[in-house]
């Protein structure tokens, strides 16, 4: 169907008409969506700011992730945090998020966020202490804890 | 769910059908809504087929006619429930197998004719709808975009109503572009037009991606008998569609 024709029939936006592989994406994310675990959400909105990341914690934690990048990352798990679609993924999205802020210290020396003094410390602790997350985000956690005491 | 005068989105195709091929006061209704579900995948198998486009837009508004409107359908349905997508193909397949109909379309109009017809006329078909595959994949792909199509409807209704038009038009540029062209709109250049942060963007469509896949699992479920049914359906649709690995989200 031409665009011309599909913006006839929806009376507004172009919707949906593409190639048989591409209907069968736009098919298959939709169901993976509908049934994925938390994770899956946090995945997906890590590789839409670094797309070659194969998850959050090998994003936040890679050298080559610049600092805008993790800027970028910290906004988008900010909002997660209150629109995750379940407790674990918003849950998930809080200590990502803080993640990342002990990522830009450690890795490039800014502090990326306003928070300061016993919060952020408090923030980088709990996320050291966590273990579900990699020995690699709680190894930058703590550094980060090292950094934030000594500033 | 029963019959209404207002068929709801979430009325199944075999709801319709049932309705539609009644005395109820509804009947009409629900023959436009199920025929409005039902022409582009009709429209693609036929035209794939070989037809011109005067041919197959002729063939489906008799398929439309003699199919739709006698309880042909309707008994099939009785007896054989199932997938919708499944008992809609093997009727337009019997139907060109079955030419001599088309001669007595216009003679089965009902009075006051149907609207999603009319809307079809109107709107004019896609002549080159013919050559690149074959009818069963021409057929399943429409098939798929129209579900597609009114997954988005629905969704972009969802977020205007809630005065999220930042989030419809981040979803509109990002995916249905994609799917529809090929191409999504970088944030580079969608977070300024909003004031939005990049971060905030993919967080947003992540939202309306959500909300999409469950308005879409939705108008599946429609099509199907039972509703456990869906991720097989989901399976072999991707089957026949020929599934790309590279995904463009």
């Amino acid at each position: 169907m031409s665009k011309a024709h599909d913006d006839n029939m929806s009376g507004s936006s172009n919707h949906a008409s593409g190639s048989s592989p591409q209907l069968g994406d736009t098919l298959r994310w939709a169901f993976e969506l509908d049934t994925s675990p938390a994770l899956a959400g946090a995945t997906w909105l890590t590789r839409e700011i670094v797309p070659d990341a194969r998850d959050p914690f090998e994003a936040i934690v890679a050298a080559t992730t610049t600092v805008e990048a993790l800027e970028q990352l910290k906004s988008a798990y900010k909002m997660l945090r209150t629109t995750g679609a379940t407790a674990a993924e918003r849950s998930l999205a809080a200590r990502l998020y803080a993640a990342t802020i002990a990522a830009a210290l450690v890795r490039h020396g800014q502090l990326i966020t306003s928070q300061r003094g016993e919060a952020l410390a408090r923030a980088f602790s709990e996320l050291e202490a966590d273990t579900t997350m990699t020995d690699a985000i709680r190894a930058i956690a703590a550094q980060a804890l090292t950094a934030a005491r000594r500033a | 769910m029963g019959p209404r005068a207002n068929p709801s989105l979430t009325q199944t195709n075999w709801d319709l059908i049932r309705d539609a091929a009644s005395d109820s006061a509804s009947s009409k209704a629900s023959l436009d809504a199920i025929t409005r579900r039902s022409w582009p995948a009709i429209y693609a198998f036929i035209r794939a087929s070989g037809r011109s486009h005067e041919e197959a837009t002729d063939l489906t508004q008799g398929f439309l006619c003699d199919v739709f409107l006698s309880r042909n359908l309707l008994e099939k349905a009785n007896a054989e429930r199932g997938r919708f997508r499944t008992l809609l193909l093997g009727a337009v397949r019997n139907y060109l197998a079955d030419m001599h109909r088309r001669k007595t379309a216009g003679t089965r109009m009902p009075k006051g004719g149907i609207a999603a017809i009319d809307a079809m006329s109107e709107h004019g078909l896609e002549p080159s709808e013919h050559g690149a595959h074959s009818p069963e994949r021409a057929f399943n792909a429409r098939f798929v975009a129209t579900l597609i199509r009114a997954a988005a409807e629905r969704l972009q209704r969802d977020l205007l109503a809630a005065g999220d038009e930042a989030s419809w038009e981040i979803f509109r540029l990002r995916v249905l572009q994609a799917a529809t062209e090929g191409v999504a709109v970088g944030y580079d250049e969608i977070a300024p037009r909003f004031g939005l942060e990049k971060g905030t963007c993919a967080a947003r469509l992540l939202v309306a991606k959500r909300r999409f896949a469950t308005i879409l699992m939705d108008e599946l479920r429609a099509t199907v008998d039972d509703p456990n049914d869906v991720a097989e359906e989901v399976h072999e649709l991707l089957a026949l569609l020929g599934e790309r690995r590279s995904v463009n989200r």
